[in-house]
């Protein structure tokens, strides 16, 4: 339990829009079956095109498919894909990163020169790169993009982890004669992996824009499995006559990746102070108030 | 010496507010200043007083809120709930500030000569290049060699001496009445603390300036200031002209603080003599003296009620101790 | 100064290097055989001998250092081979194709340029007031929406409903604006966040109280004091946004039917035409260096400090 603690505890410290959206994309993602009204594949091609409807609140595709149902499985292929990614990319990044923060010397040095190389490289070419070799396929997808990904995580677990080794207890450790297996699996890699979570759900929204993305490009999710990038690319012929096809996919995307910005952006401008909302100068000045009235009599 | 004087400060008290906590770093603080003189304001950190000269005129960092209350008369003007835009135009202009740490207080991304040259633009509505010259002269003014050059370079080519003259230089530049410089040499090395001291006496007595002396330094009080105010816990506890209230301490806090100065006399590896027990943590106001639990001489009647601030037996000399107080009287 | 320069220029050849290894590499180690799918393209009842006569011609039967050589020898004269799809020459295409995309990427970074300091400014005027408020929102709203989205919008509002801009196509100024806006949103929201952020930081530094301390107003102390410190950050995030938008290129070359090196890569990504792959990854990566000495340099010359670090 010991990595999760951090994360928890750094959720009770996000801001409150971020943590509604965010937890609502999960639960959308994960009772997506239960709640989605029909079949997001059932194709009824006599209503194809069709306006909003009782039964069709979002009315249905060029295919006669039930928009809302798709848009709601498509959030559970987004937040499998996402999980996917995060998992392959921080389980390399961890890995490389504790093994240079640990190690330090030559290994450290040509790890993170291979990392800087990672990071200068958009991330969508390397991804793109490896789809062009490998092939178009949802396994290559999540390769690709976690390939892409493990560079930031490499850098981050680094840096926590050369933390963690300079505390005094680790030094002590050392000093005591635990052996080195059990510095790194009890003590360091633990830490590390909960310091890295928070990074990594931050994170989770640039992965969601880049599934999105490769699927609309044709080299992601496949269809008929329904995908917010892929619904949008399969809408966009029809952009004139039906744009309600193309704007539901596109916004529902937005949704879910605004939550994770606002949790980065709460990360990024933790440490900056800022002037007092008008609601905590107030709180403050009834505890200033009552020492006026105690120092009276 | 003594003429009408150009700073009265009466029953400031500062309570600043911040995201997390609430603190009242001075309480009821009076002191006046007259012209061509210097106040060095002593303490320990944390006693308040910085805060004193800095939060009435509105520098304080961004996130922390002052309320201040009181009367603070500066040249007839009352500067208790003026709107920022007064007190923008006094401070550079009729007041001038030195800060402790000149390698933070500088622009790390900017021009010496540009730094001290917009102070001259601004203030004296020069040109560009006329604040140019006067910056010049500044930098000659302060005593830094090969003027020309140093105008040209980053705060970082300097060392912490120049940087500190550069920040005298910016100080003056608008030719203030007051200066106020906060602990202008506790960043600097010793050898170099004697020279910015010269400085700033030399400078405050050609430009007529009043000057408040920030320190924790009793070396830098006697060497420097005309009178001292002492303060304890966001307190003025003595307040006297410096000859007297170095050589004769009046309060039991002031005593301590002199105390400690180590002495030549002192065997080496002898213990050093601090005073015992720290300083109460800011919050709420404290009832009754401050210094009351690190006192020597304390009695009960030290805590009922905060001590006035009454003359002494030594003349000049004021201090806010009930003890004290009982055997001024006894002696009058 | 110079000698940094020449430093820099010398790590980028042997990063380029590097760089023509890996594609090279890349394509070598790509599964299954190449001759086989050229023969198989040329005459779909291939026999031995075709693939043979394709190995021969290729010099896919050379040891690897050798054809590493020819075809290095090949890219930097501008020839990268046949595509194995269509047939054309590489190069060539390439050549055709590089003006589409740096019309498109130049527009972009102009519009991220502008669009992001206008927001940044704004907010940090106005900090902490509506204005920010509404700027900030926006540049969230900007960073989280991607770029196919937002120019799906753009087509619907100004060309299907307004008919100002024309959907798509790749003749002249009309024709480029909504390409432009779609590649410079997102950056420019991106870059946005790092002005007002970097505003944020630089005006809790301590010399903005001494700043204040001679009387400047808070707009001079933003234009006078913030900006010198993070035009550096600024530049640097600019440089990755850029280096991000050729990238882009990728995405809205094919959304406006713009023949550009980027529909290019897309197409060759699709149908695994290895000799595309391999020739448009090197002209990008070709281009990230170059782009990355540039901004370093740019870097170098707008901060004091590093400046006199690395002269």
């Amino acid at each position: 339990m010991q990595p999760v603690r951090p994360l928890l505890k750094a959720i009770g410290a996000f801001p409150r829009s971020a943590v509604f959206t965010i937890g609502a994309f999960v639960l959308l993602g994960l009772l997506a079956p239960y709640i989605a009204p029909h079949d997001p594949n059932a194709q009824d091609l006599l209503i194809a095109g069709q306006g909003p409807t009782l039964a069709h609140p979002f009315g249905v595709d060029h295919l006669g498919r039930d928009t809302l149902s798709r848009l709601i499985v498509a959030a559970r292929t987004s937040l499998v894909g996402v999980c996917l990614v995060l998992v392959c990319a921080h389980a390399i990044g961890i890995a490389i990163g504790t093994i240079a923060g640990y190690r330090r010397g030559w290994t450290d040095e040509l790890l993170m020169r291979i990392v800087d190389v990672g990071q200068a490289i958009p991330s969508l070419i390397v991804s793109l790169a490896v789809i062009g070799i490998a092939g178009v396929s949802y396994w290559n997808m999540i390769l690709a993009l976690a390939l892409a990904w493990w560079p930031g995580s490499a850098r981050i677990s680094r840096a926590v982890a050369v933390n963690t080794m300079n505390k005094p207890h680790m030094e002590a450790l050392r000093v005591l004669g635990a052996s080195p297996v059990r510095i790194y699996f009890v003590h360091l890699l633990p830490t590390t992996i909960g310091a890295v979570l928070v990074y990594a759900t931050a994170d989770a929204g640039a992965v969601a824009l880049a599934i999105a993305t490769l699927s609309f490009l044709g080299l992601g999710i496949q269809p008929p499995t329904p995908e917010w990038g892929q619904m949008l690319v399969d809408a966009l012929p029809y952009l004139e006559s039906d744009p309600r096809q193309v704007i539901l996919p596109g916004l529902t995307l937005t949704l879910a990746v605004i939550g994770f910005n606002i949790l980065g952006e709460a990360v990024a401008l933790n440490r900056v102070p800022k002037p007092l909302t008008s609601r905590m100068l107030a709180a403050r000045r009834r505890v200033t108030a009552f020492w006026a009235k105690e120092a009276r009599p | 010496m003594s003429s009408e004087p150009i700073l009265r400060v009466k029953d400031l008290t500062i309570d600043l507010l911040t995201a997390h906590t609430v603190v009242r770093p001075v309480d009821g603080v009076a002191y006046e200043l007259s012209r061509r003189e210097t106040l060095a304001i002593v303490g320990e950190s944390g006693s308040g007083k910085t805060v004193t000269c800095f939060a009435p005129l509105g520098l304080m960092p961004v996130g922390v809120q002052a309320d201040i209350s009181g009367s603070i008369l500066f040249d007839s003007r009352q500067l208790v709930g003026s709107d920022n835009e007064t007190l923008r135009s006094l401070r550079g202009k009729s007041i001038g500030f030195i800060f402790q740490d000149p390698m933070s207080a500088l622009n790390p991304a900017r021009r010496v000569g540009r730094q001290i040259a917009e102070v001259a633009e601004l203030h004296l509505g020069m040109t560009a290049r006329a604040a140019e010259t006067r910056a010049l002269e500044l930098i000659k003014m302060v005593g830094m060699s090969d003027p020309e050059i140093r105008l040209k370079q980053y705060p970082h080519e300097l060392s912490g001496g120049l940087r500190q003259r550069v920040m005298i230089a910016i100080a003056i530049a608008a030719e203030p009445t007051l200066l106020v410089a906060d602990e202008p040499t506790t960043a600097l090395d010793v050898t170099v603390q004697a020279q910015i001291l010269r400085l700033l006496k030399e400078i405050q007595s050609r430009m007529d300036m009043a000057m408040i002396l920030i320190t924790h330094d009793m070396g830098v009080v006697a060497g420097a200031a005309d009178r001292v105010m002492v303060m304890y816990a966001g307190r003025h506890v003595e307040t006297g002209p410096t000859e007297r209230v170095l050589s004769q301490p009046q309060h039991p806090y002031t005593m301590g603080l002199i105390d400690a100065i180590p002495r030549k006399q002192d065997a080496i590896g002898s213990r050093f003599r601090g005073l015992p027990g720290i300083p109460p943590i800011l919050g709420a106001p404290i009832t009754g003296c401050a210094f009351m639990a690190r006192c020597g001489y304390a009695v009960d009647a030290c805590g009922e009620r905060r001590p006035p601030f009454l003359p002494t037996a030594v003349p000049g000399v004021s201090a806010a101790c009930p003890v004290l107080n009982i055997r001024a009287k006894e002696c009058a | 100064m110079f000698a940094f320069i020449a430093k820099r220029a010398r790590n980028a050849v042997l990063l380029l290097f590097l760089a023509s290894v890996l594609c090279f590499a890349l394509v070598v180690s790509a599964p299954g055989n190449v001759a086989i799918l050229i023969a198989e393209l040329r005459t779909p009842t291939a026999t031995k001998a075709d693939i043979a006569k394709v190995e021969e011609e290729l010099g896919l039967n050379k040891p690897l250092l050798e054809r590493y050589g020819f075809w290095l020898n090949g890219a930097i004269h501008g020839d990268f081979g046949i595509s194995y799809k269509t047939g054309e020459a590489v190069g060539a295409s390439l050549k055709s194709r590089l003006a589409v995309t740096a019309t498109l990427v130049a527009g972009g970074a102009v519009v991220a340029f502008l669009l992001s300091l206008f927001v940044g400014f704004v907010g940090a005027l106005w900090a902490h007031r509506a204005p920010d408020v509404v700027t900030r929102g926006s540049a969230l709203l900007g960073a989280s929406t991607p770029s196919f989205f937002v120019g799906a919008l753009l087509v619907y509002a100004f060309s299907v409903t307004w008919h100002v801009f024309p959907t798509f196509g790749f003749a002249g100024p009309v024709s480029w604006v909504l390409p432009w806006l779609t590649l410079g949103f997102l950056p420019a929201a991106v870059l946005s966040r790092v002005v007002r952020v970097g505003f944020e930081e630089a005006m809790a530094k301590p010399y903005v109280l001494t700043a204040m301390s001679k009387g400047l107003s808070r707009t001079s102390i933003l234009v006078r004091d913030a900006i010198p410190n993070i035009a550096p950050t600024y530049l640097n995030a600019l440089g990755t946004q850029i280096g991000t938008m050729v990238v882009g290129a990728v995405v809205v070359e094919p959304l406006f039917a713009w023949q550009g090196i980027g529909d290019l890569f897309l197409t060759g990504v699709r149908f695994r035409d290895f000799m595309v792959v391999q020739a448009c990854l090197l002209v990008f990566i070709t281009f990230f260096i170059i782009l990355n000495v540039v901004v370093d340099i740019c870097i170098t010359l707008t901060d004091p400090r590093l400046r006199l670090q690395r002269s």
